[in-house]
């Protein structure tokens, strides 16, 4: 797999406008509080406000700014998304290569829970946790949750450096000063992070261990098999960096169905309502639909979170045709 | 094709469920009724309610022969009692599900005809205009979350134009019959109709499109050019129909997806089927009626995936070859 994701994103037309469109959304979401002048969440008495200096995208039902809402509805869509591929992803190579690998019993046992979880219906699934599971959690799940992410930060930031070289600080350095400056949202979007990632790595576990299937029988693996490598050490050293491009991938994919879910949940109203989000905002616009708000308050919203879903779409069908020759200069059918 | 591992695989899916469905309410602190139906309805249920489903569900036994209990329900079609709606479950279920089967059959027939017309002639004229037009639209098109979509049609037709009805699946007293009342009917579902076919189409056209452009290379499109065939003839007869096959796996699948599928269009034009029913069970907070849910699209899933495997060799008789 002598794929080079950068230069292959770098180069494609559709790959180049989704990472300025990417971008975009990082920078809001990092700079929120410099781009907004309103607390995104103070209710105030002056409802329904039209566009003014002070309001440029007026205020909604609660007198609470709609620009400010939508700056910082990136953090949440961003932060959201970010994580919850960073973890399925790890979970996906994980599970997917140790299948692979140790085989027998274990690898038939993990692969029909892979397929059983994928024909579930994800969203009915998430609506019948969020009533029973108590959303707030605990100051001691919270700590370990902040634990558990800053551990696979620390450890995918490593190895990107040690792969990818500075090139790799210019990608997780966004993702890290993100997770930092948006570390507020994590004990009220924790619990869905966990989920969603539980959700979300059985088709990457799927691909990836069809790929270490090949990737086992070459001769370098062998090689390292007959010098003593055990199957933890190939696992760590050989297949998961021969996998670097498709985990790339499989990543991409994943921050789009997170970020479409969680603006799906939030449209649904479920998960804590104190948390701004692009899907709970268009969901309260729609009840307000017979107002002119709409233009200023709907259309931004939902134009919003379609740019960064299409900004991954472009990024992702770049990186898809770079590993499938086949594709160059087409466009994905994974939706 | 149809094999010991993909039932197996159905039967462990069907396993997580149930337990699911079983535990959940069950691993709530408090009493078992409460947790399952929820203490607003409680308060209002009459003892004798109370007491009756009490019995029935053996939940004042032991966790065993509460599980045995809700095995024998599940056997005799017993989902529970919906305390909302003041119906058994499943009555509440079958009740709403024709509006969903209308809505969602239609619009997956639409989006599948059209993404595999519109594929194939952008398939057939890879690189060209009309190609790369449609490929920045399609993806332009997929980005749009199915319920922003739907209401900026709502927005344009129903609220600024008055075009079309705002909400339900037909005028309700209104006491029309025959021809007056399929008109109605028609003119409630045309934009739920047009923004669940939106949403799919891209799936479909892309999937057919790259199938399109694989097949095209095959030899035998050769070797029909080689004996002077009409291009139409090629386009539609012998590309076209082998680029049709992967479509038709997933638009199957999406047949078991379809309570997923229309949740967010139903309730975004207030249509009453199973979608709709889903977003009202969860806040009246009715418990029963989403369990019921949850294993009723489940086995829509099951049951649709069984069916591919199983048409799958009829349809592509290779399957069957590489056996």
């Amino acid at each position: 797999m002598h794929v080079d994701p950068k230069r292959e994103v770098a180069k494609s037309k559709g790959g180049r406008i989704g990472l300025v469109l990417l971008l975009i959304v990082v920078l809001t979401a990092i700079f929120a509080p410099l781009l907004s002048s309103h607390d995104p969440l103070v209710q105030t008495v002056q409802s329904f406000e039209s566009p003014s200096w002070g309001h440029p995208l007026g205020t909604n039902h609660a007198g609470q700014d709609i620009w400010s809402q939508l700056v910082y509805g990136a953090r949440t869509s961003l932060l959201v998304g970010l994580l919850v591929a960073m973890l399925s992803t790890i979970l996906a190579a994980l599970i997917g290569t140790s299948a692979a690998l140790v085989g027998g019993v274990y690898d038939r046992v993990v692969m029909r829970l892979v397929d059983s979880f994928i024909v579930m219906p994800v969203i009915i699934l998430l609506i019948l946790l969020s009533v029973y599971v108590d959303p707030n959690l605990g100051s001691g799940a919270v700590t370990s949750i902040e634990f558990l992410i800053g551990i696979v930060i620390f450890g995918v930031s490593f190895y990107m450096v040690r792969s990818l070289g500075w090139i790799g600080l210019l990608i997780i350095g966004p993702i890290i000063a993100l997770v930092i400056l948006s570390r507020d949202l994590l004990p009220s979007t924790g619990g869905l992070i966990i989920i969603l990632s539980l959700l979300c790595w059985q088709g990457g576990a799927r691909t990836l261990r069809a790929q270490s299937l090949s990737l086992k029988e070459r001769p370098h693996i062998a090689a390292a098999r007959g010098f003593g490598g055990g199957t933890w050490y190939i696992m760590r050293r050989h297949i998961i960096p021969d996998l670097g491009p498709l985990l790339v991938a499989d990543f991409v994919f994943t921050v789009r169905r997170a970020v479409f879910l969680q603006a799906g949940l939030a449209f649904l109203g479920i998960g804590d309502p104190n948390v701004v989000s692009w899907g709970s905002m268009i969901s309260d616009a729609h009840e307000w639909i017979f107002l002119d708000a709409w233009r200023w308050w709907l259309v931004p919203a939902g134009v919003a979170l379609s740019m960064t879903i299409i900004a991954i779409t472009l990024i992702g069908s770049a990186l898809e045709s770079a590993l499938d020759p086949r594709l160059r200069g087409e466009v994905s059918a994974q939706n | 094709m149809f094999t010991k591992q993909n039932l197996l695989t159905y039967l462990v899916a069907l396993g997580i469920i149930l337990t699911l469905n079983f535990f959940l309410p069950r691993m709530m602190p408090g009493d078992p009724l409460m947790a399952i139906y929820g203490d607003e309805a409680l308060v209002q249920m009459s003892p004798e309610l109370q007491t009756d489903l009490t019995e029935r569900f053996a939940l004042d036994q032991s966790l065993g022969s509460q599980f045995v209990s809700y095995w024998a329900g599940l056997l005799r079609g017993d989902l529970g009692y919906s305390y909302s709606y003041n119906a058994p479950v499943t009555e509440v279920i079958f009740g709403r599900l024709h509006w969903t089967l209308l809505l969602a059959g239609l619009a997956l027939i639409l989006s599948t005809m059209l993404g595999i017309l519109l594929g194939i002639e952008s398939g057939w004229r890879r690189g060209g205009r009309f190609d790369g037009g449609m490929i920045s639209g399609m993806v332009g098109l997929s980005g749009f979350p199915d319920f922003f979509l739907g209401i900026l049609l709502l927005l344009l037709f129903a609220v600024n134009l008055e075009l079309l009805p705002l909400f339900g699946a037909e005028d309700a007293y209104s006491g029309l019959s025959g021809i007056d009342r399929l008109a109605d009917i028609g003119e409630h579902l045309l934009l739920p109709l047009v923004a669940l076919t939106l949403a799919r189409l891209t799936g479909s056209y892309l999937l057919t499109r790259n199938t399109m452009i694989g097949v095209l290379k095959e030899p035998y499109i050769l070797l029909a050019r080689a004996k002077g065939l009409k291009p139409r003839t090629i386009k539609y007869r012998h590309a076209g129909r082998n680029s049709m096959l992967p479509v038709m796996t997933r638009t199957a699948i999406w047949v078991g997806r379809m309570v997923t599928g229309v949740l967010f269009i139903e309730i975004v034009f207030a249509y009453p089927g199973i979608g709709l029913l889903t977003y009202d069970a969860l806040t009246f907070r009715d418990y029963p009626v989403l369990q019921g849910l949850l294993l009723v699209s489940a086995l829509c899933v099951l049951g649709a995936n069984f069916i591919v495997d199983l048409l799958y060799a009829k349809v592509d008789p290779r399957v069957n070859y590489a056996r």
